[in-house]
């Protein structure tokens, strides 16, 4: 137990496990605690041991000794008599047109376990002006009830309107736990919705689940770009809500036998000023080069930066369904767009399937890939980084190794019949 | 016009190391930067200042050592800047984030009407895109998020015209001021400091603003107004290796070993990836 020069036992911080979150500076009365170097720091000869930053550590990076008396959890001061009243897995389902996105539809089969593991219903909340079709998807993916509110007012998205009829419906319906996809709209409305209610909400959760003990939602999330994963508690507030990136959850399957209630409402909102769309610009699909949503992604390294091999590469991706990535050399030496780059200077990717070819595996650009599911390397050095945390290996000469695996490919598959892109 | 930026004080992410034994994160000696999608916002306001006229207003919620991500945005041209720094303000997520911050632009507010906020699209370390939309809904301000172009501005009519960035394209929209912004890199890289700039920013003094001048009682701002907490963090797990196939004894039997190996464990995988129609274990049969 370290002591000041007053001979006073102090606290100290494990600068390892300290998440910069500042939750203790605001405990400390007497501003013995700052920030230095993005970790908290306790100036020894101001602290006064009264041991009130211990208790609000969420890492336990806080060493200090003294018996402490049981501090009462610093939570926010809103009653929680009410929590009780809210059940249920809510999934806003996000209308486009009079089709649903498929993230929408993952949330559902994501919303289905949760609900297994509270003993609940899961309901699919739909918005928007002729969008009853999706209600009925919405049965078909898993939802045991969904309120469809239709207005004329909810023709076309704003974030204004659109969170205050969401917000109506969740201060109606009460449930636990909302989920919203967080594709751009998403992400607006969950936020705008989150700040009605008072509610917290967790942005891009990679992983949800419930305590077992306490029955609440455990939202796991990357953060400090991607270093590092938290998991978050919305304790005394409800609903708990997260927003989910497409692709992350599995697509439930569709099933027309399965029954549930549609009930409607009435949107309570009154017509006011919404901004004016001048313009709707829709890109062509291919031409937008996007790795981070990319379920398959064949990855180029300086081990295989020769353009005239591309071809070779580019058939290998269209064989997956899959999109060329690169390391950060390629994008150096001009060859790829940097919008193909992996790693702490590009972009995250967490793909389903990565398939690195003469990737050497850089710390640097293993972080930026790390949370991808499976990955295949394909390598000529045998003692790589890349090989060393790929879960399947090809140790040649990329030129010999990708042709053949292409080959090799294309004889199974051919075997199947293939259902298309839809 | 008086413009509002929010910016955030961030550790710079691209600096991180990963320790290679423990696989965390060493943070030690990492610089702290003003957040660059909140400095594409204050360059944004700078311009439409020297556009239209009107003052530039930047605010950030922070420690006091965050005074010097003020200074830099009081180089590139910013009017005034002011620090909201409070031990009650600590450990704030984005709800408590984006009440504070609504609090202290209605203080500006109420000295010179405010008609644009602009905030970064997210911050690099927390990656939420939350606090904007938090204080567009506080303020009751339209919200018009992921700005990538500012198209015109008509200060009569209080109209504004933004290119936005959403799924599969862009939008053009009009609106009526006041209006919250989240801006995207695109919108422009910020300036260089002048000379002079620099030698203002240093000599400009920064207002500092605690949880009272702002008028939020302590319990519903910072930690304690937190619906949200952290309860562990940890590192992704480190990724263990697996088979090797060595081309060397063999290339068609090292790239068929691992076919089979990667239709057999791996089959639901190969299913969604290939959308085979049909059972992969026929693979084994052919």
């Amino acid at each position: 137990m370290p002591k000041n020069s007053k001979g006073r036992e102090v606290a100290e911080i494990i600068r390892k496990k300290c998440s910069g979150c500042h939750a203790c500076i605001g405990e400390c009365p007497v501003d013995a605690i700052d920030i230095v170097d993005s970790v908290v720091f306790i100036e020894p000869e101001k602290c006064i041991g009264c041991g009130k930053c211990v208790p609000v550590c969420p890492t336990d990076s806080i060493l200090f000794n003294k018996p402490l008396k049981k501090v009462s959890e610093a939570v926010p001061t809103k009653s929680t008599s009410g929590i009780s009243e809210y059940k249920g897995v809510a999934v806003y389902i996000e209308a486009r047109g009079n089709v649903a996105a498929d993230v929408s539809w993952e949330l559902v089969g994501k919303a289905r376990e949760l609900a297994a593991k509270l003993d609940t219903q899961v309901y699919g909340f739909v918005l928007g002006q002729n969008v009853a079709n999706i209600a009925h998807e919405a049965v078909y993916y898993g939802c045991d009830k969904v309120y469809l509110m239709e207005s004329p007012l909810l023709q076309t998205y704003f974030s204004r309107v659109y969170g205050k009829a969401l917000t109506q419906l969740t201060n109606e319906v009460k449930p636990g736990i909302m989920l919203v996809g967080a594709t751009s709209l998403g992400r607006d409305l969950a936020s705008v919705v989150a700040t009605h209610l008072k509610t917290g909400l967790t942005a891009d959760c990679t992983g949800l689940d419930i305590d077992p003990n306490e029955k609440l939602l455990l939202m796991t999330r990357p953060t400090f770009g991607g270093n590092i994963m938290a998991t978050i508690l919305c304790r005394n507030h409800r609903p708990q809500m997260s927003t989910v990136r497409p692709k992350v959850m599995r697509m439930p399957s569709r099933d027309l036998t399965r029954k549930g209630e549609i009930i409607e409402v009435k949107f309570n909102g009154k017509v006011e000023e919404v901004p004016r769309i001048i313009e709707t610009i829709t890109l062509d699909p291919s031409s937008i080069i996007d790795i981070t949503h990319s379920p398959v992604l064949v990855v180029i390294g300086k081990g295989a930066c020769d353009s005239r091999d591309f071809s070779m590469f580019e058939e290998l991706a269209g064989l997956l369904n899959g999109t060329i990535a690169c390391s950060r050399p390629l994008v150096e030496a001009g060859i790829l767009p940097y919008a193909r780059q992996v790693g702490q200077t590009g972009k995250t990717v967490a793909p389903k399937l990565y398939i690195g070819i003469g990737v050497s595996g850089a710390v640097q650009h293993l972080v930026g890939m790390q949370s991808s599911e499976k990955v295949i390397a394909i390598n000529a050095d045998r003692n790589a980084a890349m090989v060393k945390v790929a879960d399947y290996s090809l140790v040649g000469e990329y030129q010999k190794v990708v042709p053949e695996l292409i080959r090799g490919l294309k004889a199974r598959t051919a075997n199947f019949q293939f259902q298309g892109a839809k | 016009m008086h413009i509002v930026c929010c910016i955030k004080q961030v550790p710079d992410t691209t600096q991180v190391k990963i320790d290679p034994v423990t696989n965390t994160l060493i943070r030690a000696g990492v610089a702290s930067i003003t957040n660059p999608y909140d400095l594409v916002g204050v360059e944004a306001a700078i311009k439409l200042k020297e556009k239209y006229g009107g003052k530039v207003s930047v605010i950030t919620m922070g420690i006091p050592a965050a005074k010097v991500q003020l200074r830099e945005c009081l180089s590139l041209g910013a009017t005034q800047a002011v620090l909201i720094s409070d031990r009650f303000l600590a450990g704030a997520d984005t709800l408590a984030t984006s009440l504070t911050l609504s609090s202290a632009i209605l203080k500006l507010h109420a000295d010179d009407p405010v008609q644009i906020v602009i905030c970064g699209k997210q911050a690099i370390d927390g990656d939420t895109a939350q606090v904007g939309p938090g204080i567009a809904t506080r303020l009751g301000f339209t919200q018009l998020t992921y700005v990538s172009e500012i198209i015109s501005l008509d200060k009569e009519k209080g109209l504004i015209t933004v290119r936005r960035e959403i799924e599969g394209g862009s939008q053009v929209v009009e609106a009526k001021l006041p209006v919250l912004l989240t801006v995207e890199l695109e919108l422009g890289a910020p300036r260089y400091a002048s000379l002079p700039g620099l030698v203002r920013a240093i000599r400009e003094k920064i207002e500092t603003w605690t949880a009272k001048e702002i008028e939020t009682p302590p319990e519903i701002v910072g930690l304690k107004g937190s619906p949200t907490s952290v309860r562990t963090i940890f590192a992704p797990p480190p990724r263990k290796g697996g088979p090797v196939f060595e081309s060397s004894s063999g290339l068609e039997k090292a790239v068929d070993s691992l076919l089979n190996e990667l239709f057999e464990k791996e089959s639901l995988l190969v299913q969604e990836i290939i959308k085979v129609d049909g059972k992969v274990e026929h693979a084994k049969e052919q």
